[in-house]
């Protein structure tokens, strides 16, 4: 039963995240009719359903083996990752522009990403390959390069055990200066891997199979189901800081909690895909404007939005310029960008 | 309930706080008053364990409130500063059903009972036709009322305002401190508060405590604070002292040019 007196109700969210997650897959299997070869919509549908134990005995196959590789094995893989990063971007972004309460917190104010393209250029550059890992030597190093940068901007941050927000994104803007000079240097001196190293950074889902998805998706489910439950500790630090201890919230527990998953997701999703810009700081912008600054709305709301705007640009990047592929980046700040300043230039309220 | 004692705050070598100590028994109403810089809302803070005291300890139903977990805390101490709540755009309905945060699990959802104790603070508050507004689409005098609604449904035994009306306008002031008012005989709540304008304090609270410079000066009921002699060597200005002509309190005039 709806309770009559609630404004905001969990079949609000529901309904929204319902809406929203049939537009992603239309908007994913959209995406995997589209490229070189291109295939029927029906078609898309067939080949993922006879994937499905139970379910397969009811589609008959009449498609070429080929078609169903195309599919399985070369779109759909790299859909999955896409929507996967976009969620984890936008999700990422969500949280740190609540725990950082500024409007210009993206994923990568406080370095991770810029720690991970420094790790990622170290390997492209010297080639290094680590034998056990195999491909995933630069996914693995810029993971942990990401992960190092940040423990610096925390330790820059932390006085006497209290962190500031405010020295905080300080730090970050430190280390991320640092680091990028770090990169222009490798990319200085490296003369062949040049061009690999700035498509890396300018964001990319080429290289991708299933193995990735597979690592991807677990660290980034929990962390968007660990991320509701933060929601009611978010709103209260929308509130103000004194305002949400007052309210019996652990302030500094609670916001360390949310930027290290905030972070740990970031770099799950940049040592896949490379830095991909814009999507974590207008797609929860977005809901905000749209929805208000409810964390229980931002959050699941943020994350099908993410997915469904990196599937999208993706879609935009591989066709475009056919045969020829655009880094991801670039289309996602070419799309973000006008749809932001159109709606910063509708909207009636400020929200910070 | 509530005893503070010996307590002293510093910054480096800055003396915020200096070897102070009251009771508070359950049920009364306290006012803090003062000069700026008396140390009345660094009290505050450190009654709320917002911030640690340099010496001294502050006990709340016999523990230190330091060692008290911050979230029971919480469910028996509400506070309201003077900015009160951030402009942030969450409905009215939903900011007040934050303030049962303290009572809530973490993974519990709000049930009917809390909806419904909300409905009636906002009607208590006469906040029910603003219910679906936003946050930062009202005044600043509505959002204090907010603020007191969500230190309502928080149902704490002590309120702690740190001069909830020192943005508004007289008539807002008045408003907000007979919400407080009517509360606490509701719910024989205790409350300790910080105060500039004294006329005000007078008239609300039983108790006065008068400080200046991290000391307490003097405490006592209003008769016995609201004294020329005594504020005139505080404040370093002369007030008259009138009776107001409803309630008989003593108010004060400030001097002429």
């Amino acid at each position: 039963m709806k309770h009559p007196t609630s404004t905001h109700s969990f079949g609000k969210v529901a309904f929204w995240s319902i809406l929203l997650s049939i537009l992603l897959l239309i908007v994913m299997s959209l995406s995997i009719t589209l490229g070189a070869a291109s295939i029927d919509f029906i078609v898309v549908w067939k080949v993922v359903l006879s994937k499905i134990p139970i379910v397969q005995n009811w589609v008959s196959v009449d498609w070429k083996e080929s078609t169903e590789t195309i599919i399985w094995d070369i779109r759909l893989p790299r859909v999955i990752l896409g929507a996967l990063v976009g969620a984890a971007l936008s999700l990422a972004g969500a949280i740190y522009q609540g725990v950082l309460r500024n409007p210009l917190a993206d994923p990568f104010i406080l370095g991770v990403s810029s720690g991970a393209s420094f790790g990622a250029a170290l390997v492209m550059a010297f080639g290094w390959q680590i034998a056990w890992l195999g491909k995933f030597t630069l996914p693995f190093v810029a993971f942990l390069a990401g992960l190092a940068s940040l423990m610096i901007v925390y330790y820059l941050a932390t006085v006497e055990r209290k962190m500031r927000v405010e020295t905080l994104i300080l730090s970050g803007v430190v280390i991320q200066a640092f680091l990028g000079a770090c990169l222009s240097l490798i990319m200085a001196l490296s003369n062949e891997q040049l061009q690999t190293i700035v498509f890396w950074m300018m964001g990319s889902l080429t290289l991708t199979d299933w193995s990735y998805t597979q690592v991807v998706f677990p660290v980034i489910s929990i962390a968007v189901v660990i991320a509701y439950f933060f929601s009611r500790d978010l709103n209260m630090l929308g509130l103000g800081e004194e305002a949400a201890h007052h309210s019996g919230v652990s302030v500094q527990r609670s916001r360390i909690i949310m930027l290290v998953l905030a972070s740990l997701i970031t770099g799950a999703a940049v040592s896949v895909s490379g830095a991909i810009g814009f999507v974590g700081l207008v797609i929860p912008h977005i809901i905000r404007l749209i929805f208000g600054a409810d964390y229980r709305m931002i959050i699941p709301l943020s994350v099908i939005g993410g997915a469904i705007f990196l599937v999208g640009a993706d879609a935009f990047a591989r066709t475009v310029m056919q045969p020829r592929e655009l880094p991801l980046g670039i289309i996602t700040a070419f799309l973000g960008a006008p749809f932001f300043a159109y709606l910063l230039r509708r909207a009636r309220r400020g929200y910070f | 309930m509530l005893s503070i004692q010996q307590v002293t705050k510093k910054i480096e070598d800055k003396s915020l706080l200096d070897n102070v100590s009251f009771d508070v028994p359950k049920g009364s109403s306290i006012g803090l008053i003062g000069p700026n810089g008396a140390g009345k809302s660094t009290l505050m803070k450190l009654i709320s364990a917002y911030e640690k005291p340099t010496g001294g300890s502050i006990t709340f139903h016999g523990q230190d409130v330091q060692h008290w977990n911050v979230k029971k805390l919480a469910q028996r101490i509400a506070v309201l500063t003077q900015e009160g709540l951030a402009a942030y755009p969450i409905k009215v309905f939903d900011a007040i059903l934050l303030g049962r945060y303290p009572h809530l699990g973490f993974f519990q959802r709000e049930s009917k009972k809390d909806y419904e104790l909300v409905e009636e603070v906002l009607a208590f508050t006469s906040l029910t036709d603003l219910k679906d507004q936003f946050l930062d689409t009202l005044s600043g005098g509505e959002r204090q009322r907010v603020a007191i609604a969500k230190a309502m449904v928080q149902q704490p035994e002590l309120l702690l305002l740190d001069e909830p009306t020192t943005f508004l306008d007289i008539g807002h002031q008045l408003n907000i401190l007979r919400l407080v008012k009517e509360w606490q005989r509701k719910d024989n709540l205790t409350v300790i508060m910080v105060m500039h304008d004294l006329n005000l304090a007078s008239q609300f609270c039983e108790e006065l405590i008068l400080m200046s410079e991290g000391k307490v000066v003097r405490s006592g009921s209003n008769e016995e604070i609201i004294d020329s002699d005594l504020l005139k060597n505080v404040y370093h200005t002369t007030p008259e002292i009138i009776r107001h002509p409803k309630s008989n309190v003593p108010q004060i005039l400030l001097g002429h040019f």
